[in-house]
């Protein structure tokens, strides 16, 4: 009995309360509330805009923001209400950017964990092309695919997938270079675990970390290359309810009226702020070492 | 440092080949570029179809069509717009110029205000200076490029009336006659200043880390021991030391600023590559297409192999590896 004792107390230290723990993490708290009020939006759009984000109402067009209660942020050239357009735009750019990180995130890890774990030609190829991918702008990628494809939001989802991929291979690549040869996947190679196990039991949860900080920090580029492949005219139709658009549309009423492209705009930089602080807390919490990396 | 040249160049050649690859390999999986082109009037006529496959050379085995292309490449041939009605050769020429002239006052306004931005608030740490200079760095990186020249052509342009907002003035080609320089430059800041936004912040960055980990130094504290004016002791012994790294990264940010411009270009009706690049994309103008995105790609790798070469010149653990 004696000897259990300190095993007893070892596991007898105070136990951390949730509560403690959420103080400890230092959450940064107003770019998260941020993104809960955009999300929020977007999957309530329809009960929380005062209006149709397609409904014309030609006698109340561009009306300044602020000038009367029924349209709070003023209204485009057919007295289409911006705060509600802005609203149905959080919806749009989740529903664009979200497929398309997901359809990247997966082929990127399973490129990354392919070329580090297998190596030799494989490991040659696939980094070849990801350098490739890497080694131009999205932008010009992007504009690329979209030419061969068509304009179009399918297109786009495939523009931004196709060229965010390889930022995900190269760095889960890089992870398991690092852990591939460490004792617990060399003794489950010498027990007989195939190679897709391995991947899968063993090297996958180990990358996951850094999976979920390259996913938080990209996010923010990813909004802004569909935006800026909106504002082009290279996504949805013009009238959709898309941030980029707005700001489009709000070129050729530059003089007249300044608010249509002032505030979908803002709305971008202040979203995009809140995805970068939020993915630079994340990389402090969850893995020191890659402070720099990002 | 002969064979790191020489890998650097094999390596340059090898993405600009896959890129050539793409682009030509691409008008082939999408469409028929030969059916594309048939005057309505001659949709079902086989015997044009035929007529104008054979006179596009595009009845020719793909590796042959390939072939030809690349060797027109180099001359920057690439046929005849379909929308202007002209060589692309003969438009790229024009829009180049432009292009270059933009992105060269783009880098020099981001080594210029970025580095001693970066250096005030790594001297100035902690203070009102240097967090307003943070807040700036975080607004560049996450502000819309086309939606900031938005805003400053309603400000610059149509508020205060200081500054064009649209075009490039009466300038063409690579230079100008001394009487047109005020001009050129009053319509190059706003489109500059808006395509080095996101690159400032980052130099900024760069800088005040560099600057800070230098400050720490001996030498520099021995400079300050010696009693020598702070002036002398940041800008002649700190900073100089400190810039290397910035700029190493101001030289492949003009790479990229080549082809960033594309949004600038478009907001700022700049007559570059970028928006000959756009202009093509949403009229199906394949040959327009191509020639913008072969240049603008070729102009990328040589300035990225350009700057890695110098960069190994200066250090030489890069050419080790």
């Amino acid at each position: 009995m004696a000897a259990e004792t300190p095993a007893l107390v070892l596991e007898e230290r105070a136990p951390v309360s949730l509560a403690q723990r959420v103080r400890d993490a230092r959450l940064p708290w107003v770019p998260i509330v941020i993104l809960l009020v955009i999300v929020f939006c977007a999957a309530f759009a329809n009960l929380v805009a005062p209006h149709d984000p397609r409904a014309n109402d030609v006698r109340n067009k561009l009306q300044p923001p602020f000038s009367s209660s029924e349209h709070i942020l003023g209204t485009d050239r057919l007295g289409k209400d911006m705060l509600s357009r802005l609203i149905y735009g959080a919806r749009t750019m989740l529903q664009v950017t979200a497929p398309s990180m997901v359809v990247a995130i997966l082929a990127g890890t399973i490129v990354g964990l392919v070329s580090g774990y297998s190596g030799r030609w494989a490991d040659s190829v696939l980094m070849r092309i990801t350098d490739a991918v890497l080694g131009f702008p999205s932008i010009l990628v992007a504009l690329l695919i979209v030419t061969y494809l068509g304009t179009g939001v399918w297109n786009v989802m495939i523009a931004i997938a196709a060229t965010q991929w390889a930022r995900f291979a190269r760095m889960i690549r890089g992870e398991v270079l690092a852990i591939r040869d460490r004792d617990f996947v060399v003794l489950a190679q010498i027990y007989g675990v195939s190679p897709g196990m391995i991947v899968w039991r063993h090297l996958f949860p180990n990358v996951i970390n850094t999976l979920m900080v390259l996913t938080s920090v990209s996010i923010g580029q990813v909004i802004l290359l569909e935006a800026s492949l909106s504002f082009l005219g290279l996504g949805l139709a013009p009238g959709d309810p898309a941030w980029g658009i707005l700001v489009a549309e709000g070129r050729e009423f530059l003089t007249q009226a300044w608010w249509i492209a002032l505030f979908p705009g803002l709305v971008i930089t202040v979203v995009v702020m809140a995805f970068n602080f939020f993915g630079d807390w994340l990389r402090d919490y969850l893995d020191p070492r890659l402070r720099r990396a990002g | 440092m002969t064979a790191y040249i020489a890998r650097r160049i094999g390596e340059g050649l090898v993405t600009l080949i896959a890129l050539s690859f793409v682009v030509f390999g691409s008008v082939h999986l999408t469409g028929d570029p030969a059916r594309f082109l048939l005057p309505i009037s001659a949709e079902h006529d086989e015997s044009v179809y035929e007529a104008q496959k054979a006179a596009y050379g595009l009845d020719k085995p793909f590796i042959v069509q390939y072939w030809n292309f690349l060797i027109k490449a180099v001359r920057l041939d690439f046929g005849q717009s379909f929308t202007a009605r002209r060589p692309v050769q003969e438009i790229l020429l024009e829009r180049i110029p432009a292009t270059v002239h933009l992105a060269i006052a783009g880098t020099v306004l981001a080594i210029g205000i970025g580095v001693p931005l970066g250096i005030i608030s790594a001297v100035k740490r902690d203070t009102v200076l240097d967090k307003i200079c943070k807040a700036f760095a975080i607004f560049g990186m996450a502000a819309p490029q086309f939606w900031v020249a938005i805003m400053l052509i309603i400000v610059f342009a149509g508020y205060w009336g200081w500054l064009p907002a649209f075009g490039r003035g009466d300038v063409t080609g690579w230079f100008p006659s001394w009487s047109q320089i005020p001009d050129m430059l009053a319509h190059l800041i706003l489109p500059a200043f808006v395509l080095a936004l996101a690159i400032i912040a980052a130099i900024m960055r760069l800088a005040r880390s560099a600057m800070l980990e230098v400050l720490d130094s001996d030498y520099v504290k021995f400079a300050q021991v010696k009693g020598m004016s702070d002036r002398v002791v940041i800008w002649k012994h700190a900073a100089r030391n400190a810039l290397i790294p910035v700029i190493t990264f101001g030289g492949i940010s003009l790479a990229g600023l080549l082809n960033g411009s594309v949004v600038v270009e478009v907001v700022f009706a700049w007559p570059g590559v970028g928006l000959m690049l756009l202009e093509g994309v949403l009229s199906n103008n394949f040959p327009q297409v191509e020639g913008a995105i072969m240049v603008s790609g070729a102009a990328y790798i040589l300035t990225a192999l350009i700057v890695d070469i110098l960069y190994g010149y200066a250090d030489p653990r890069v050419r080790m590896n």
